[in-house]
């Protein structure tokens, strides 16, 4: 028996899941092909992904907030590599295709109505996709360029390694503890920032006459540095929340 | 089977739950755990199958260590707790997704035991079976998993009067040389005749641990008319039927276990006990 990890193991779980879920993720992708119906712009898709997400991975461990189901979940027999990489297939691959599936669907669905009720001939776009387009969305991960798509999922990923974490440490309220959690590391990391501004740009007056046009057009070895340094940071940031993840499962007690 | 050497457990950093405890359990036999609420039964099952970590001390199942959460050790384990998780499944599709996980899993045997439970939808959806149908499909599922290792935790809970029968020839029928089942009870009667081994929690230690067959070499279990007061007595109940007692076997007699008169009689008086089996 292979003791580290199985691919039919793999499968197993990943059974286990749709077989459990059939009822609940039929309705949930049913609603969002309605919601993507009505509304199919690329910037409610992406934010509906991102939310819908989100909420998906807070709810991956969920069953730890009930004894006996967290009891029966760590006794399948099945390793905790097994059974992380399941959820991470189903909070990412699984997750991810199916938004692209019922966000085309609806699109599709969405347009072809819109058309044919106001008698309009306008094409389906599909700007969720689009890469040539600035990723914005007033977060720190704008400053990922180049491909917004690819920006996108580093986002995507990013928010549902975190709440995943969430919801293998909080037994209960997984969902606002870990937004809660969030909110204290961003101040945290809000504080270091302006210290380290302050340190390298001297008082806070130099601060308050820069606006961040002038930082991000500067091409000074300092600010490169710190965007590439984000950038790594931001990258091994998802695997390291997962590794977290599969040591707080390997330890977990019910 | 079963190997636990000086083990410390607490939920808290003020009260040990368990403090030095050891315990070796063979297979081949029924191990029926005893003990007063709060003394750590469901702890050391927990322990025993690794869902919980001692903070002290050494625990092999198997020769592996539970800890660990292997796989190749937990195909050989199931764990059937005293509360049931919330399962959105039938019957049916229970079987289907968990049974694959148990290589040694019978069908043929899980229908059986279902039949002999008298559950004959295979659709109902677990979540909508009472406690006690719940509990019924997962003993069979349990029994049939064939695991080297069956653990359970006050199986009998929820179970009616007939279905308490059935469950004990169940589990007698269930049991083979290499198999080793550890039932943990209060409801000492329900396990009567089907336990092969005592084991008593007391003070978070065990406080007895004997074979059936060296309890009653040693030991008598008799109802007599009027108050004996011979030093053969250890224990003595005046109830209505008559005075139960337990008294020292010095006449090579047999006589048949009461488990509940055993329980009551380590309680008030374990020195005694302890002394005559050591």
């Amino acid at each position: 028996m292979n003791t580290t990890f199985s691919f039919n193991r793999l499968v197993l779980m990943l059974k286990r899941y749709f077989i459990e879920n059939k009822n609940k993720e039929i309705m949930y992708w049913g609603i969002l092909i309605l919601v993507f119906t009505l509304m199919h712009k690329a910037e409610t898709a992406k934010s509906i992904l991102y939310i819908m997400g989100f909420i998906f991975a807070a709810k991956q461990f969920k069953i730890f907030a009930y004894t006996p189901g967290g009891m029966h979940y760590l006794l399948i027999p099945a390793t905790h590599l097994e059974k992380l990489i399941s959820n991470i297939l189903l909070t990412t691959v699984y997750f991810f295709t199916m938004m692209v599936i019922v966000y085309s669907i609806g699109n599709i669905v969405g347009t072809s109505l819109y058309n044919l009720i106001f008698s309009h001939s306008d094409p389906v776009t599909w700007e969720f996709f689009n890469s040539a387009n600035t990723h914005s969305f007033g977060n720190s991960f704008d400053l990922i360029q180049g491909n917004a798509f690819f920006s996108m999922i580093v986002t995507f990923l990013t928010i549902q390694s975190i709440f995943m974490l969430g919801s293998v440490y909080f037994k209960r309220g997984a969902l606002g503890r870990t937004w809660l959690t969030l909110f204290a590391f961003t101040i945290l990391i809000g504080i270091i920032e302006l210290f380290i501004l302050k340190g390298l740009f001297g008082g806070m007056s130099t601060i308050r006459n820069m606006n961040s046009i002038n930082i991000m057009s500067d091409s000074s070895t300092t600010i490169t540095m710190i965007e590439n340094g984000f950038k790594i940071f931001s990258y091994l940031l998802i695997p390291y929340l997962w590794l977290v993840t599969y040591f707080r499962l390997t330890e977990k007690q019910v | 089977m079963i190997d636990i050497n000086n083990v410390d457990f607490s939920y808290s950093r003020h009260t040990k739950l368990l403090s030095g405890l050891s315990l070796q359990l063979e297979a081949g036999r029924i191990h029926g755990l005893l003990g007063k609420n709060g003394e750590g039964k469901s702890t050391l099952l927990k322990l025993i199958s690794g869902l919980d970590f001692p903070s002290k001390g050494k625990i092999e199942v198997m020769g592996l260590n539970p800890l660990k959460r292997q796989p190749e050790l937990l195909v050989e384990i199931f764990f059937l707790p005293e509360e049931l998780p919330q399962l959105n499944l039938s019957i049916e599709n229970y079987e289907k997704v968990y049974s694959p996980f148990y290589p040694n899993f019978s069908l043929e045997q899980f229908n059986q035991y279902l039949k002999e439970f008298e559950i004959e939808s295979k659709t109902d959806m677990l979540n909508k079976l009472s406690h006690g149908q719940k509990k019924k499909v997962m003993i069979a599922f349990g029994l049939a998993t064939n695991t080297k290792l069956l653990l359970m935790d006050e199986p009998t809970n929820g179970l009616d009067i007939p279905s308490k029968g059935q469950f004990r020839r169940m589990v007698a029928s269930g049991l083979s040389d290499d198999r080793c089942l550890l039932i943990s009870t209060h409801q000492v009667h329900d396990l009567d005749s089907l336990i092969d081994n005592i084991i008593i929690m007391d003070g978070h230690e065990i406080v007895f641990n004997q074979t059936i067959e060296n309890i009653a070499a040693k030991l008598i279990f008799k109802v007599s008319d009027r108050k004996e007061q011979d030093d053969s007595v250890i224990y003595s109940e005046d109830t209505l039927r008559g005075l139960y007692q337990v008294c020292e076997n010095r006449t090579s007699t047999e006589s048949k276990v009461d488990i509940e008169l055993l329980f009551n009689a380590i309680f008030a008086n374990k020195n005694r006990i302890k002394q005559l089996f050591q």
